[in-house]
C-alpha cells in the first residue's frame, strides 16, 4: 500500500486529495454544514435563501398588513 | 528535543529570513513609508488651526482611558500590514518548495541533515511565526516616529498633548494583539497554507494555476460523485466572517483557538501539509 501511494507524485497527490475530499465531506454530512452567505442576517431582516419562498410569503404578509392599517397605498 | 535539532530548526528558520527577506522586511517597511509620508502629505494641506485642534482631540480622546479598551483603534491603523502579509504569504508559500526545485537547491538541502518533515514545518513556522515579529516590529517603529511627529507637531503649535502617554500605551498593546490575531488567523488558514505548500510541491511550472485550478476541479468532482456540495460550504464558512479568527481583546484568545472549527482546520491542514512532504521526496 505504501509503494503504491509513494510511487509517483501523481500517486501522492491522489491520496491526499481523495483522504482531503472524504473528511471534510463525512465531515460536512455529520454537522450538516451549510453555507453561511445564504442566511443573510441583519438588523432590518432575515433572508435564508435555502427557503426563498418563506421569505416571500413573510414578506408579502408584513405588506398586506402595512395597507390594512392604512400606513401604505 | 534536543540540542541538535533545536540548532537545525534555527538554521532553517535563518535560511527562510534570508532567503526571502523582501517578504519579510522589505514589503512592511515600504507599507510603513508610504503610511508616514501619506500621513505627512494629509497633514500639510490642513488648515494649521484646524491640525491643532485635531491633536488636542486625539490627545483627550486616549487620556485616562485604558489602553487595553482602545487598543483595537490602532490595529485599523495596521490594515494595510495585514493586506500585506497575506499576499506575501501567498507569494511565499506558493513558491516555497516549488522555487527549491526550480534552482535545483533541493539536492544540496536534502544532502543536509534535515528531514523534508522539518524543512516544511521550518518553512511554516517561518512565515506563520517568524514573519509577523518582523512585521510588528515595524509597525512599533512607525508608531514610534508617530509618536515623536505628534509630539514635535504638538509643542509647535503650544498644544497641550496630555493624552499621548495613554496613546502610546494602547498602540503598545495592539502590537500584541496584532501578533496573536495573525497566529491565529494562520491557524484558521492553515488549510488554505497546507494547499498552497501541496502544489508548490506538486507543480513543474506555475503551482498557482495549478492550485487554483485543482481546487475549482475537486469542487465539481464533489457534486458529480457525492452529490453534495460541502467543500464549498467549508470554505465559504471559514472565509466570510473576519471576526471568526480576527483577535480584539485578550479574553477571546483561548476561544479562538480551542473550538472546534479551529482544530478541525488544523487536522485538515495536517493532512494537505502531510501531502507536500511526501511530495518533496519527488525531484525533476
Amino acid at each position: 500500500m505504501k509503494n503504491l501511494i509513494l510511487r509517483n507524485r501523481y500517486t501522492v497527490l491522489l491520496t491526499t486529495l481523495i483522504v482531503y475530499v472524504v473528511v471534510l465531506v463525512a465531515e460536512g454530512a455529520i454537522t450538516g454544514r451549510e453555507p453561511q452567505s445564504v442566511k443573510f442576517e441583519n438588523p432590518y431582516f432575515d433572508l435564508n435563501l435555502n427557503n426563498f419562498e418563506e421569505f416571500r410569503e413573510r414578506r408579502n404578509g408584513s405588506n398586506r398588513a402595512r395597507r390594512e392599517d392604512g400606513g401604505d397605498v | 528535543m534536543d540540542k541538535f535539532a533545536i540548532y537545525q530548526f534555527y538554521g532553517l528558520l535563518r535560511r527562510e529570513v534570508l532567503e526571502h527577506r523582501n517578504l519579510f522586511v522589505g514589503a512592511p517597511a515600504v507599507v510603513a513609508l508610504l503610511i508616514l509620508v501619506a500621513t505627512t502629505w494629509v497633514a500639510t494641506r490642513i488648515d494649521p488651526d484646524r491640525l491643532a485642534e485635531g491633536l488636542r482631540y486625539l490627545s483627550v480622546l486616549f487620556d485616562g482611558l485604558s489602553p487595553f479598551d482602545m487598543a483595537p483603534f490602532f490595529m485599523v491603523a495596521a490594515a494595510p500590514f495585514f493586506i500585506t502579509l497575506a499576499i506575501c504569504t501567498v507569494i511565499y508559500l506558493i513558491n516555497a518548495l516549488y522555487q527549491d526545485r526550480k534552482e535545483m537547491s533541493v539536492l544540496f538541502w536534502q544532502s543536509m541533515p534535515v528531514s523534508n518533515l522539518q524543512t516544511v514545518v521550518a518553512k511554516l513556522v517561518a512565515i506563520t511565526v517568524v514573519a509577523p515579529i518582523f512585521y510588528v516590529s515595524i509597525i512599533f517603529a512607525m508608531y514610534l516616529i508617530a509618536m515623536v511627529w505628534l509630539t514635535v507637531l504638538g509643542i509647535s503649535y503650544d498644544v497641550d498633548l496630555v493624552g499621548i502617554g495613554w496613546m502610546f500605551l494602547a498602540a503598545l498593546v495592539s502590537l500584541v494583539l496584532i501578533y496573536i490575531s495573525v497566529v491565529v488567523t494562520s491557524l484558521w488558514l492553515l488549510p488554505t497554507m497546507g494547499w498552497l505548500l501541496l502544489f508548490s510541491a506538486f507543480a513543474r511550472k506555475t503551482p498557482l494555476l495549478w492550485a487554483g485550478g485543482v481546487f475549482i476541479l475537486v469542487g465539481f468532482l464533489e457534486d458529480f460523485i457525492f452529490g453534495t456540495q460541502y467543500l464549498a460550504n467549508w470554505v465559504e464558512s471559514r472565509t466570510a466572517d473576519p471576526n471568526q479568527y480576527l483577535i480584539v481583546e485578550f479574553s477571546s484568545v483561548f476561544e479562538r483557538v480551542f473550538n472546534y472549527d479551529t482544530l478541525f482546520g488544523i487536522l485538515v491542514g495536517s493532512i494537505l501539509i502531510a501531502g507536500a512532504v511526501f511530495m518533496r521526496r519527488f525531484i525533476d
